[in-house]
């Protein structure tokens, strides 16, 4: 799913599939909830469902349609090139966790490579793409790593901190939001290779 | 510690609804009067601090709420006059002025919990708090300059807090793992942190600290820091660089100290000062080439925040009591330099250091406090920042890292030529024909001299109750 967004060139087919990446987090606690039969999971999936599938790719959408950005993502490595970093990012994350992070469960190391390699590649948006916009995705693809490596190694975070983070997360997308908004009314483009003002 | 809590928040509460500038600037000068006497009778009540279950309180954190209420308390002072000037002269509405005091409240309530609460992750919650309220801060003024700051800040800010967390997660993959805790409060995770896994608490610690370095505004992940030092309104600069860097870096010394624990201290020393040479010669470098004001302190504010890692890094009592000593000095005088260089501001209308001239003349009290100042930025005897610089430096060359601090005492005395360099320029000289003289307002007067004495005092002899505040950070630094 995330090598999608590597190769997605517009907005909303990026938005779509930060969507569908986070209904697939959302699948996975879910399972472990079943397994574990522990309430405090099904709650955290449902969250995960209401925030990440439904609220942010709303907001995402609304602000996007709002400032009629240009569809384009405007991109510093084409496609083809970004598919290949990422393959390279993913044996990268994997070689880390078996060589360097020592962790008993085979099942448990590959997730944990696996969300290793999305935390990476949500990094890897943020730098190489030029909307504002598209940062704000590549962010939440990293927070999406971050819980499912959360979940890999250690089942979840302590319900509390769990909770806090996802108010977190929709405090600061919202505020991103307003400060794309800004962006636009102030520069007319979200182009933020273009923002070079401050300097020295 | 509630207390702290419910203030703040009440009076951003107030700000929502009152609408005069003047009468909220006041209310929220007493109420950070309030605060700031509720930090010295939680710091009085000696080593036995009984709170609330949600929040946590040692030698370390009170320190920290200290300094945090000593820094808020004179922004509020400050801030009062510097916005009723702004809405009398048109700049700001007073709509925006109470969302000013709203946000400042917010800010420094997010500020006062990062350094109270117990649990480790709300610890990062409150974190990006503090990164989330204070983004609409510097960008206040709402130009293109202060637009992109925000934007820079806060993404920045957010990926390294990111890295940050996920440093807290592989560091709670070994605390549920290895020593069966199914929490991160730290009273719990310091009984257990010798049975976690080194390796494991050794990368969870690199994380930690390039996320959290990030905020702390440590070198070479400073980038942000210039850009909203300078755009920010001028009170906020001084919040921002006063303490909360300083509140990251108690993230920091957190997550060092169970480090040290479980690894033994070298690890975290070494570190601690190659990053505080970084930083120390990024910024010295910086501070040379500056031609704009408010870049100048904030490229000095890296410069402090290295020595204090790098004193951290040196460890050792001496080495330690310099660097929170050093906290102390700098949250004391960087927002003397910001206050002063916001009434320049207001008065030359420009940043440009080859255009501010003759501001002893122009601006007569602001340009003696300007003075003062910058020799006890730069670290002149006798302000505090000299003696911890001393300190830091004897205890370095006395652990035997010699190059390391020959570096440092290179990178101090480069940074404070420069200083006195470019304010010599600006302070003295001719003022500008059509300028008339000005003075302060009475509560920004009374906060200068408040900060000023204060720097001037634990410079020179260290008040007991002074000693004793750092004495117990220390004590629980050393573990």
């Amino acid at each position: 799913m995330t090598y999608f967004m590597v190769v997605a060139k517009r907005l909303a087919g990026l938005i779509s599939s930060f969507r569908l990446q986070s209904f697939f987090l959302f699948l996975l606690t879910l399972m472990m909830a079943i397994e574990e039969k522990g309430a405090v999971l099904y709650i955290v999936a449902g969250l995960i469902f209401i925030v990440k599938v439904y609220l942010i790719p709303m907001f995402l959408r609304h602000v996007a349609k709002r400032i009629k950005t240009n569809e384009n993502l405007g991109l510093f490595i084409n496609p083809q090139l970004s598919l290949f970093a990422a393959l390279g990012l993913t044996y990268l994350s994997y070689l880390f966790t078996f060589k360097v992070f020592p962790l008993a469960d085979k099942v448990q190391s590959a997730s944990f490579a696996l969300s290793l390699c999305v935390t990476l590649v949500g990094l890897f948006i943020m730098i190489f793409r030029m909307k504002a916009l598209t940062q704000i995705i590549g962010l939440m693809v990293m927070e999406n790593g971050l819980f499912l490596s959360a979940a890999a190694v250690s089942r979840g975070m302590p319900f509390l901190v769990e909770i806090a983070i996802f108010l977190d997360v929709l405090v600061s997308v919202i505020i991103l939001g307003v400060f794309v908004y800004r962006i636009n009314a102030l520069f007319t483009h979200i182009d933020v290779s273009k923002l070079k003002h401050l300097k020295g | 510690m509630l207390g702290i809590v419910v203030v703040t928040l009440s009076l951003a509460l107030l700000s929502l609804y009152v609408r005069s500038a003047k009468v909220l600037g006041i209310a929220n000068a007493c109420g950070y009067i309030v605060v700031f006497a509720l930090a010295l009778l939680l710091a009085a009540t000696g080593g036995r601090y009984r709170v609330p279950d949600f929040f946590y309180a040692d030698g370390l954190s009170v320190f920290f709420v200290f300094t945090v209420a000593l820094v808020s308390l004179v922004t509020a002072f400050y801030s009062s006059g510097y916005i009723r000037h702004a809405v009398e002269e048109g700049s700001i509405s007073a709509g925006k002025a109470a969302l000013y005091y709203v946000l400042f409240n917010l800010f420094c309530c997010a500020m006062f919990l990062t350094v109270m609460v117990k649990n480790l992750g709300l610890m990062w919650v409150a974190i990006e708090m503090t990164t989330l309220v204070s983004a609409f801060l510097v960008g206040f003024y709402n130009t293109k300059q202060a637009i992109e700051a925000a934007w820079k800040y806060v993404i920045i800010c957010s990926v390294g807090i990111i890295l940050a967390l996920f440093g807290i997660i592989i560091f709670y993959s070994t605390v549920a793992n290895h020593a069966g805790l199914k929490n991160l409060d730290w009273p719990d995770i310091v009984d257990v942190a010798k049975t976690l896994n080194p390796n494991v608490v050794r990368i969870a610690f690199l994380f930690i600290l390039v996320g959290f370095g990030t905020k702390a505004g440590i070198a070479p992940m400073h980038t942000w820091l210039p850009d909203a030092h300078s755009q920010a309104v001028s009170p906020i600069s001084a919040l921002l660089s006063g303490v909360l860097l300083k509140t990251s870096l108690y993230a920091i010394l957190r997550f060092s100290i169970i480090t040290n624990m479980c690894v033994g201290e070298r690890f975290t020393s070494h570190l601690f000062i190659l990053f505080g040479l970084i930083s120390l010669v990024v910024s010295a470098g910086f501070i040379l080439v500056q031609k704009n004001l408010k870049r100048l302190l904030a490229y000095s504010s890296i410069e402090h925040i290295g020595i204090i890692v790098f004193g951290l890094g040196i460890a050792g009592p001496w080495a330690l009591y310099g660097a929170f000593l050093h906290i102390l000095g700098h949250a004391a005088i960087k927002p003397v330099m910001f206050f002063g260089a916001a009434s320049v501001l207001k008065k030359y209308k420009t940043e440009n250091m080859h255009i501010i001239r003759g501001i002893v003349t122009s601006l007569p009290f602001t340009g003696i406090v300007l003075t003062l100042g910058v020799f006890a930025l730069g670290g002149m005897p006798p302000f505090s920042l000299f003696m911890s610089e001393i300190y830091i430096v004897v205890a370095g060359f006395m652990s035997g890292s010699y190059v390391a601090t020959a570096v440092y005492v290179a990178c101090i005395v480069a940074a404070f030529c420069s200083l006195t360099y470019h304010f010599g320029k600006i302070l003295f000289g001719k003022k500008p024909v059509s300028m008339e003289a000005e003075s302060e307002s009475f509560l920004a007067k009374a906060a200068f001299i408040m900060l000023l004495t204060f720097a001037f005092v634990i410079g020179i002899a260290a008040p007991g109750a002074c000693r004793d505040l750092i004495l117990k950070a220390i004590q629980v630094v050393a573990g």
